[in-house]
């Protein structure tokens, strides 16, 4: 299964189908002690296999709904690199759904617009997803033949093998060759997203990495592909997270306040793919997505007060902000540098850490931020009177905001 | 000498883009519908849809558009590390992902010229000839 292709389209963002739908129930597993065993291998260790990750996320999500098993009538799932069927998740889970939600991607976010449409188009009230990924424990490699054969993967994955070019990290390698030169920025200036981002995790105590980060420390770090470092790269880990969606009329009364979903948009490079990535950096699908996505929602970008981006790689977190248009092009890293991105600054930016700090679940541990962060429950680290939420994905040649609003 | 090298991405369109290779030369698709350049090789034209396409030669002149340095080995030890890749804007447009020829990262700027050359290699599929870049 491939996490890239996109066979089925989301549906098309629109009016009528913004704040249908609510996430009333979240639930993730331990990424900070699992990352530690795994890492420690004590005698007897047992991997965790994405069975065993699923239950444990579903559980928690369950028990924060309120909502009883018996209320979960479609089950979405995201398995990344494999697991049971959807048919053997029920199962595991012990619940009965009678849909089980179509999707053609694990990461996020397309799964869940999909998942809004199916319950505003009346075909089920309540929806768990579920993600899981056990990165770690299967030894998944992010470059060489990783991906060779995949359905639907840009050919920067596969294509440039003779030159000895293919990994995740060498696209953002080549984006920030360009972005330095381009416009005079230095290794220093994006430490500073790293030491921010690692910043924002200290106060997560279920973040893999919460120790703080020095600029000594980015800057001795270890180059993978020059020049970028460890630390401008996401972790790999092991972990799920269940989110439970559930109607917005039948959404109120429940434990938590629900989040609902604003918003979605999605656009995708059709050529010159590695010009638009490169010199481009996606602006103009980031730009095309998030006016979709702000339309749907009512919106406009200064409402957004609190962003998730997919931070896969430091510049390329810093790539979104400049797209989406919170910032001018070539102004991010100066944004970051004046604490901006911090949970007190003007735009709080991966609160928990993100897939750089916190967790690699692929969008779906941001998406669960958000929700904490809207409910006002995110503790040392809440912004204050959040009400308005933006999560980006953005891959190597396509973007997908999210926006989601703290409901009634 | 020759040099051993991960596999290339083979099959129709693509074998012949290794062929003119073979001989020298680096040509890229011509669409003639639209006329522009399709880089990888492609079925249809990746701006329109075009079916008719041309095998267009490029002049071998172009200039470095970004840079990257393998420092961990994704190819189980097949290719030294650290190696240099190079993005190279052509001349006649497309960015073309190659290594560089006689000068390595700490030598390259922005901007900086290079010219076409030939590099004898192997892969499973047998010997070919890979674009690289000299210093113009």
């Amino acid at each position: 299964m491939s996490e890239y292709s996109g066979a089925l389209p989301i549906p098309s963002a629109s009016r009528e189908l913004s704040c249908r739908v609510a996430i009333v129930g979240v639930g993730e597993t331990d990424y900070h002690l699992g990352y530690k065993a795994a890492r420690s291998k004590a005698p007897g260790y047992q991997p965790p296999t994405p069975e065993s990750l699923t239950k444990t996320a579903f559980e928690r999500a369950l028990a924060d709904s309120g909502l009883r098993r018996h209320d979960i009538d479609g089950l979405s799932v995201s398995f990344i690199y494999g697991g049971p069927s959807p048919q053997a998740t029920a199962q595991l889970l012990g619940i009965e759904p009678g849909l089980f939600v179509e999707q053609a991607t694990s990461i996020m976010a397309g799964p869940l617009p999909i998942a809004c449409a199916a319950i505003a188009s009346g075909k089920c009230d309540t929806v768990a997803m579920v993600y899981a990924a056990a990165s770690r424990a299967i030894g998944r490699q992010y470059g060489g033949r990783t991906y060779e054969g995949a359905a639907g993967m840009p050919t920067s994955y596969y294509y440039y093998h003779p030159w000895g070019w293919s990994s995740q990290a060498a696209h953002w390698a080549l984006v920030w060759q360009y972005y330095m030169a381009a416009y005079g920025a230095t290794e220093e200036d994006l430490g500073s997203v790293a030491i921010q981002v690692r910043k924002n995790a200290t106060a997560n105590p279920n973040a893999v990495m919460q120790t703080p980060l020095s600029m000594a420390d980015y800057l001795s770090s270890r180059y993978i592909v020059r020049p970028l470092h460890l630390f401008d790269l996401c972790l790999v880990n092991d972990g799920a997270v269940c989110l439970i969606l559930r109607r917005a009329d039948k959404a109120r009364n429940l434990p938590h306040a629900p989040v609902l979903v604003a918003g979605w948009g999605e656009s995708k490079t059709k050529n010159s793919k590695l010009h638009t990535l490169v010199r481009e950096r996606l602006r103009p699908q980031a730009q095309d997505a998030g006016q979709q996505a702000l339309g749907m929602a009512g919106l406009s970008l200064s409402d957004i007060q609190h962003f998730e981006g997919y931070d896969a790689s430091t510049i390329h977190l810093i790539s979104q902000l400049e797209g989406y248009g919170f910032v001018e092009p070539g102004a991010g890293l100066d944004f970051c540098k004046s604490g901006e991105m911090g949970i007190g600054g003007s735009l709080p930016v991966n609160t928990s850490g993100g897939i750089l700090s916190e967790s690699y679940m692929h969008g779906w541990n941001h998406v669960a931020e958000i929700v904490r962060q809207l409910r006002h429950e995110a503790g040392a680290r809440q912004i204050d009177d959040v009400e308005t939420s933006m999560f980006s994905l953005a891959q190597t040649d396509q973007v997908h905001p999210l926006i989601f609003r703290r409901g009634a | 000498m020759t040099e051993r090298r991960p596999d290339r991405a083979l099959g129709s369109v693509h074998d012949e883009f290794w062929s003119w290779c073979d001989k020298g030369e680096l040509r890229l698709q011509r669409c003639a519908d639209c006329g522009r350049l399709s880089w990888p090789a492609v079925q249809e034209c990746e701006f329109c849809g075009g079916t008719r396409l041309s095998w267009s030669r490029m002049s071998g002149r172009g200039a470095i558009v970004s840079w990257c340095t393998f420092e961990r080995d994704y190819y189980n030890g097949l290719l030294p590390i650290p190696h240099d890749t190079i993005l190279v804007e052509l001349e006649e447009g497309p960015l073309f992902l190659s290594n560089p020829r006689g000068f390595s990262w700490r030598e390259i700027t922005a901007g900086m010229a290079v010219k076409l050359a030939f590099l004898d290699c192997e892969d499973s599929a047998g010997p070919f000839r890979l674009p690289v870049f000299e210093r113009a």
